[in-house]
């Protein structure tokens, strides 16, 4: 294993359960003997990423309740739907983890419900977006239950039966939690290392932490906003390797920085590709800036090629300025991808008028000539 | 044991891609990963 020829001593099934700074030392105990030692360390990174958030509700620690965090959680599905047999799921939770859910366990020709407490699924969409992914769950097969509550579980003998919220009972057979995550970070709370937003560790573009020799990356880690300038979270594996990677360079003696994001996520249910970046509508209202907006339906590829399908692209621009706020893609195979344009332009800090000539790549089989992404840019630009 | 030593707590996509790093640079450095689970990172 390339662990080995690094000469990484990666010892799993190892867990840290306390730091102490004064002495420069971990706690650890070994899982499989039960055996505990303190090791030192010079330098520490914690990099414990996130969990998922369990709602402190009756039967909440029910059997046949899943959360999806990591490899092993995911195995335990997988062999929970093998070997149970199951025919009915309930999602609780419309984020990108219910989604994903929702399609692999449609596929594996169960019957499908997903509970959400907001009006629409992915909240991080504005809601006229994110009724087309609605409408998607829907045309997919899957039973919505929107503006519902979680409110209870139903067990019998140690399993789960029966999902309650406000305003029904769904009879299931299992569950799937996708109500987010938090950061993994009472081991440094507990050392009295800082934390900003939502419990995530505090630290410089280094990944430094504010306790000098200790560092912290991933999901556990504070992030930066680079559209609203403000301290950020998010739980994305992509962001998790570039910060890693950051402090390891830092870590062995180099130098690099770690600027921060731009909120891009991509997910997808069944043929419907979800794709978005930047601030949305309400998060650029909390910031008290004015906005225009513009939304376009338009066509994967050339309108006379075969395979070309629909593709909905909403745009947000600050008001007199033009500056490129953020962007929402909702369409088939094709569609996603193409917010990594309005998110290299957040980074580029580019506004609308910039973005009008992009010399984007255009050929029957790929785009209509004018790419639905320069579509919206246009729409938006005459708002401005 | 006079190397200078990095304890890594958790050993997926950001530990793991630290590691590798650190270790490219540094190959005298000590580098430990401590991971509670079964696995370490299988994308980074």
């Amino acid at each position: 294993m390339f662990r080995e020829k690094q000469n990484i001593d990666a010892r799993i099934w190892h867990e840290v359960q306390q730091i102490d700074l004064d002495r420069r030392r971990v706690h650890v105990e070994n899982r499989e003997t039960g055996r505990k030692a303190w090791e030192p360390f010079d330098q520490l990174l914690i990099a414990t990423g996130a969990i998922p958030f369990r709602p402190d509700v009756d039967g909440a620690d029910a059997g046949g309740i899943y959360g999806l965090s990591s490899l092993e959680s995911g195995i335990r599905v997988r062999r929970a739907v093998d070997e149970g047999e199951p025919k009915r799921a309930v999602i609780v939770g419309g984020g990108y983890i219910g989604l994903e859910m929702a399609e692999a366990l449609l596929r594996r020709g169960l019957e499908v419900s997903l509970v959400e407490m907001l009006p629409q699924v992915m909240g991080t969409l504005d809601p006229d977006m994110g009724a087309l992914v609605s409408q998607a769950v829907r045309n997919a097969g899957g039973q919505l239950y929107l503006e519902e509550r979680l409110q209870a579980f139903e067990v019998q003998d140690g399993q789960v039966r029966g999902v309650v919220t406000d305003k029904r009972t769904l009879p299931t057979d299992m569950v799937i939690l996708g109500m987010g995550v938090r950061p993994n970070s009472a081991l440094a709370q507990e050392a009295g290392i800082p934390v900003g937003v939502q419990g995530a560790i505090k630290t410089n573009q280094r990944q430094q932490t504010e306790v000098a020799g200790v560092w912290s990356a991933g999901d556990c880690a504070e992030s930066f906003h680079l559209v609203s300038r403000q301290p950020f979270y998010v739980a994305l594996g992509t962001v998790a390797n570039k910060q890693g990677r950051v402090a390891g360079i830092n870590l062995g003696g180099g130098y690099a920085t770690f600027p921060g994001v731009v909120g891009t996520a991509v997910s997808k249910i069944c043929d419907v590709e979800v794709a978005r970046t930047g601030l949305q509508e309400k998060e650029i209202e909390s910031l008290g800036l004015e906005y225009v907006s513009a939304k376009i339906e338009s066509r994967t590829r050339a309108h006379y090629y075969p395979g070309a399908g629909s593709i909905t692209v909403k745009v947000l621009a600050e008001k007199g300025s033009g500056k490129l706020l953020g962007g929402q893609i909702v369409g088939i195979e094709g569609a996603a991808k193409r917010i990594d344009v309005l998110a290299t332009a957040l980074h580029a800090g580019f506004s609308v008028d910039e973005m009008i000539h992009l010399d984007l790549s255009y050929a029957p089989p790929y785009a209509p000539v004018w790419d639905p992404v320069l579509i919206a840019i246009r729409q938006v630009m005459k708002k401005v | 044991m006079s190397n200078e030593r990095l304890v890594v707590i958790g050993g997926d996509a950001a530990g793991m891609s630290a590691a590798s790093q650190a270790r490219k640079r540094r190959p005298d450095l000590e580098i430990v990963a401590f991971e509670r689970g079964p696995h370490t990172s299988y994308a980074a």
